[in-house]
């Protein structure tokens, strides 16, 4: 059955959006026709609809056919349960390049895929034809309708309905600091598709909150204006707080609004509604010494986070304010005074959420409790003065005093810290004072940077000397004697080990000690009469004597014997 | 002869301990009494009689706290700082006095030499310098006698360069420019050193400034924006010398 009316065909198109909400987006590839013939053209529509919906499509990939036109994007919005869903489509006008088999490829975007669509191309046209038009380059190609004369549908932008739009405040008159729920409501008598304002909303003299777009029936409500039927869909919900007393308007808000496409070549239309200007009376508060400002409904409570301290430790006191009204604009926390106690600035937390009746939640401020002095410390009562509308007086919420025990003992070390925001907060018990001087006596005086870097000088003068007096006279200590260095050292030892260790003969065997004492102690002056020159000396003689004597017999005891005295040697004074 | 002059010295330094001991709990009674200004000027006058220690100055930073005077505070704990570097609970102090006071770790620190100096005061580097270059001569001497004992050549060394850092650190710390801290909150910086000098700006309360230069009660300063004007010395305290009795 096809809906006949307007009202019933926009309850039918707001319906079925409604079921496009469900997944994140959907992806779709469709042709108008899977037969064509050579001389016709096939339109291409790419639809994704649903949140998250990505703003480009490419292409896919055309096999036998060719773009004639295209993309033409269209957008349609639809409000649905109090969320929007969008959609857009892009349509291609298509070719065949010739008669056989044509495909236009899947199409994927954002996790999405689209299959493939296979197209048979004849040759001719098989597709009824417009009555043949001069051709014009310039010409749209869906600024006509072709089924428009076989449906019988006329054509144009106008809407088939009426549409109004209106800025709906909860009341008219209230004080300063009451909340205010301003809702726009959309009456239609036509689906509509995009809906946007065309300048931001003005709301001068009010405080302005967000609220949840109220949960609406996908098509809305039926309401009458001025005799006629209407859908009413609320689009759009403020909390507004008057912040000063008098007349205050809030200003006309202008809303484009879409209405979707009438038949398959049409790309529908834009129309522009305004609200009325609403007026608002706001009466002023009642000016009392130490009303908070804060306007509604609210009990209160204070709590410290333990009983019991030890003296210099901190406890934490928190004053809690909870209900309905304008709590978000309450930034003063009450004065907390504890006798025999530093208290700081507190720093305030929320809970709070915009509901229909005013920012609901609580607010709580929490002091840090310094206590000075041991005993039971009394938190005063802590009170909260504010206006209540429905008794249209200034109340009073006080919290019940508390004690708290503070143990005298291990005070932490003494802490002079002050009010972190900079406030003075003075001290009113006792004074973390240190009870000796305690000198601070040092055994060795600090020594400056002059003495410092005269024993530095010194210290590297005395090095040089030390390195000058063993270079140019050897040491008066050892005149006429040569250290080897390390590397000679221990090439030498390393010889005299592989003397008796490998199978060599007695002139071999006695030329490499002979070699490792060379390199170890060098050439020994005749003069030299010290005991490690006699005993190099000694050593030297031996070997030669092994290394020229006649082979008369069996020299490798004695050769190991002469290599190990020399490493000894070489060890002791090389 | 000798004997009996240096045991008099001794004693005139004990009965002067002991008169400074007496005053500082005198002085501490008062500022418990709540009196703060007393006790401060008590805190003063003991300073002023040589007997400077960090406890001296910890409680004038609690008497100053306690006054309202958190910049005279932070001062003192500065100056109990420079006395004591070891002394934890003052170095906590200065840092909770700081963020108190809205300044930044370098409002407070302008002189990184400072801190250089306050290092090699805490852990002696000046000792420490001194012994390894001394034990570095020994043993190039030792190896020189034994030239067998290479060891001795390497230790000589190395403590030759191990003594060069810590001294470089304890002979860059006395470099350092000094420092004052602002004691008083809007104090002018002027153009002038002149009870009738134009002010060119404010010095904010509790910074630490580089002293420039120093000409009878005032004293020129450069203040962490790069402002350099002159500022009275019962503004601008200083931090390496005890305080100076107020003369305005």
């Amino acid at each position: 059955m096809r809906p006949t009316t307007p009202l019933a065909r926009a309850a039918l198109f707001l319906l079925l959006c409604g079921f496009a909400v469900a997944a994140p987006f959907t992806l779709r590839s469709e042709v108008d026709a899977p037969r064509i013939g050579v001389e016709d053209q096939v339109q291409l529509t790419i639809t994704v609809e649903g949140s998250g919906a990505p703003d480009e499509i490419a292409l896919p990939a055309l096999t036998n056919l060719e773009v004639v036109s295209g993309p033409f994007q269209s957008t349609q919005v639809s409000i649905i349960g109090g969320s929007m869903t969008q959609s857009r489509t892009w349509t291609y006008v298509l070719q065949p390049r010739g008669a056989g088999k044509a495909e236009v490829g899947a199409v994927s975007a954002g996790g999405e895929t689209a299959p493939a669509i296979a197209i048979e191309v004849v040759a001719g046209s098989v597709r009824p034809r417009e009555p043949r038009r001069a051709p014009d380059p310039f010409r749209d190609p869906f600024a006509t309708d072709p089924f428009e004369e076989f449906l019988g549908r006329r054509r144009g932008r106008a809407p088939e309905g009426k549409l109004l739009i209106e800025a709906a405040p909860s009341r008219t008159r209230l004080r300063v600091g009451e909340p205010l729920v301003l809702t726009y409501n959309l009456y239609t008598q036509v689906s509509v598709t995009d809906l946007q304002f065309v300048d931001a909303p003005q709301y001068p003299g009010f405080w302005v909150e967000d609220l949840q777009r109220p949960a609406d029936s996908p098509s809305g409500q039926p309401a009458t204006v001025e005799g006629e039927p209407y859908r009413r869909l609320a689009i759009l919900q403020k909390l507004l707080f008057p912040t000063r007393a008098g007349t205050l308007t809030i200003p006309a808000a202008t809303m484009k609004i879409g209405i979707p496409r009438l038949g398959f070549f049409d790309s529908g239309g834009v129309v522009r509604r305004s609200t009325k200007p609403v007026e608002v009376k706001v009466e002023p508060l009642p000016d009392q010494p130490g009303f908070s400002g804060a306007v509604g409904s609210y009990r209160t409570s204070a709590t410290l986070d333990r009983d019991a301290v030890a003296l210099g430790d901190a406890a934490t006191l928190r004053f809690k304010v909870e209900g309905t009204g304008n709590l978000k604009w309450i930034d003063r926390a009450p004065e907390v005074a504890v006798e025999g106690a530093r208290v700081y600035p507190p720093q305030a937390k929320s809970s709070l959420e915009a509901t229909p009746g005013g920012i609901s939640g609580s607010r709580t401020w929490e002091f840090v409790l310094v206590p000075e002095t041991a005993g039971a410390l009394a938190v005063p009562p802590l009170a909260f003065r504010y206006f209540d509308p429905t008794a249209g007086r200034i109340e009073t919420a006080q919290t019940a005093p508390l004690t708290l025990r503070v143990e005298a003992g291990t005070a932490s070390a003494a802490v002079p810290l002050p009010p972190p925001s900079g406030t003075t907060a003075r001290a009113t018990g006792i004074l973390p004072l240190r009870a000796d001087l305690d000198p601070h006596r040092l055994a060795v005086p600090i020594l400056g940077g002059r003495v410092i870097a005269l024993a530095a000088g010194l210290a590297l003068v005395l090095h040089v000397g030390l390195l000058a007096g063993g270079r140019l006279h050897g040491g008066p200590w050892r005149r006429g004697m040569r250290t080897a260095s390390p590397r000679s050292v221990r090439a030498a030892l390393r010889d005299l080990g592989r003397v008796g260790g490998e199978r060599m003969s007695k002139e071999a065997a006695s030329a490499l000690v002979e070699k490792a004492l060379h390199e170890a102690f060098g050439e020994l002056e005749e003069k030299d009469e010290t005991e490690r020159a006699r005993a190099v000396r000694t050593l030297l003689e031996e070997v030669r004597f092994v290394r020229y004597a006649p082979q008369l017999g069996d020299y490798s005891e004695k050769i190991r014997a002469l290599a190990e005295r020399a490493a000894e040697a070489v060890r002791r004074w090389a | 002869m000798g004997v009996s002059a240096a045991a008099s010295v001794l004693v005139a330094a004990a009965a002067l301990a002991a008169s400074a001991d007496a005053r500082f709990r005198e002085a501490n009674d008062i500022a418990r009494a709540g009196d703060y200004p007393a006790a401060i000027a008590a805190y003063a006058e003991i300073a002023a009689s040589g007997a400077e220690t960090a406890s001296l100055y910890w409680n004038w930073a609690q008497a100053a706290s306690a006054r309202g005077a958190q910049g005279e505070a932070l001062w003192a704990l500065l100056r109990a700082r420079e006395l004591d570097p070891a002394d934890r609970a003052v170095v906590r102090d200065v840092e909770r006095l700081r963020a108190a006071l809205n300044l930044d770790p370098a409002e407070i620190t302008p002189e990184p030499l400072a801190a250089a100096a306050r290092l090699a005061r805490r852990f002696r580097l000046d000792l420490v310098a001194v012994c390894l270059l001394v034990l570095s001569v020994l043993t190039h001497a030792a190896h020189r006698l034994h030239p067998a004992a290479h060891l001795a050549r390497l230790v000589a060394w190395a403590t030759l360069a191990l003594g060069f850092l810590p001294g470089a650190l304890a002979v860059a710390g006395t470099l350092a420019r000094p420092t004052g801290t602002v004691v008083r909150r809007g104090a002018p910086l002027l153009d002038s050193a002149s009870p009738t000098a134009e002010a060119v700006g404010t010095l904010r309360e509790g910074e630490v400034v580089p002293i420039l230069e120093a000409s009878g009660d005032w004293v020129r300063v450069e203040d962490n924006a790069g402002a350099r004007g002159w500022a009275h010395v019962a503004d601008v305290r200083r931090l390496d010398a005890p305080p100076r009795a107020e003369t305005r």
